[in-house]
């Protein structure tokens, strides 16, 4: 889900830009306001490096092969954290291994990072039921990794189907959009039930590591 | 019979200067055009080949519009002959649901015979690595214990 250099006009790559800084802001903003904030920024590194890698991570998916992408569960654990945790490593992955681009990095930080403030509210309704409960956690840890994906791929489809050339079969680029964004189905899926299972298992055994949320 | 002898040896040199005339009027031409085909193969960095993607071509002296359109087959495998009288850069740009490359490749007198991008699985991991170790750096170092 990471779109190259040279695949956008430059008008979408400078409004991915402007919509990122004024993401980051916000983020950062919101991280300032908080008491302690260094004591959450090991936690946020190591996410980043999780977020970093796991794009090497492919799942199968016949005709196609998915990575995951993890933005939900950065959402439910990062808070606000995360949006400049995931600028940083799509930075990285830009630079080092050419995934995605970095006149795309505004859009794909828009892709990617936008949903994981969203999912970050999802996951923080949880306290508006029952606390410390496993199954609320783990319904609303389902809901964010769900959810976090689910609008990247939909965000993604949009911003592509918007901007195919007019050199290529616009018929055929379409066909080959839906079926990417149909093989990320079964992904959605994966994230929901994996950022589940690691927030009751972190709710079990540090639930100081979901508090800060 | 000399006299015979003396009209016969001329005319049989005469002949055999002949011969390789008539060889001459048998040989071959070979009238040749070069013609430099560049061979693409597009691939995932999982591997996976990008068939049945959309290959646009840009020459040299006009890089906004297409100069050739294809589709890559099965393999990722595309082939053009581009213009040898357009010296330069040429952009080929291989695309498939919003992913893909650009290769630029220079046609000219000092044309490489191959080329192409991607990391080996060694280059991979040592960045990786790297990559993981300026995160967890950074973990540690602000999870230090205050003096």
């Amino acid at each position: 889900m990471h779109i190259p250099d040279g695949f956008l006009p430059a008008g979408v790559c400078a409004a991915g830009y402007a919509v990122t800084a004024a993401s980051t802001w916000y983020s950062i903003r919101k991280i300032n306001q908080k008491e302690n904030f260094r004591e959450d920024i090991p936690k946020a590194s190591l996410l980043t490096a999780a977020f970093f890698v796991v794009s090497w991570i492919h799942i199968p998916v016949p005709p196609a092969s998915v990575h995951l992408v993890l933005n939900g569960l950065l959402g439910a654990m990062l808070g606000y954290f995360a949006f400049p945790a995931i600028l940083i490593g799509l930075f990285f992955q830009a630079v080092m291994f050419q995934h995605g681009g970095l006149t795309t990095l505004g859009v794909n930080a828009v892709i990617m990072g936008l949903p994981v403030i969203l999912s970050y509210y999802i996951f923080r309704l949880r306290k508006v039921w029952r606390k410390d409960s496993r199954l609320t956690t783990g319904i609303f840890g389902f809901l964010a990794g769900f959810v976090g994906i689910a609008v990247s791929v939909v965000l993604f489809v949009v911003i592509l189907l918007t901007n195919i050339p007019a050199d290529i079969d616009v018929k055929t680029e379409q066909a080959a959009i839906y079926a990417l964004a149909l093989a990320h189905v079964p992904l959605i899926a994966i994230e929901g039930v994996f950022t589940a299972l690691v927030t009751v298992f972190l709710q079990r055994v540090r639930p100081r590591l979901l508090e800060a949320v | 019979m000399d006299m015979k002898w003396k009209l016969t040896i001329p005319f049989l040199l005469l002949l055999l200067l002949c011969l390789p005339a008539t060889a001459y009027a048998h040989g071959a031409k070979i009238d040749y055009t070069v013609n430099m085909t560049i061979d693409i193969v597009a691939k995932y960095d999982t591997g996976e080949p990008m068939g049945g993607a959309q290959v646009v071509v840009y020459a040299p002296d006009d890089p906004s519009n297409p100069w050739l359109t294809g589709v890559c087959d099965d393999e990722g495998r595309y082939s053009f002959t581009p213009d040898t009288s357009k010296p330069g850069n040429w952009s080929i740009q291989v695309r498939q649901s919003g992913h893909g490359d650009i290769v630029h490749i220079h046609i000219g007198e000092d044309t490489a015979v191959t080329g192409g991008g991607g990391y080996s699985v060694l280059q991979i991991v040592v960045m990786a690595v790297c990559g993981i170790w300026g995160f967890i750096g950074t973990a540690l170092y602000f999870s230090r214990r205050r003096a």
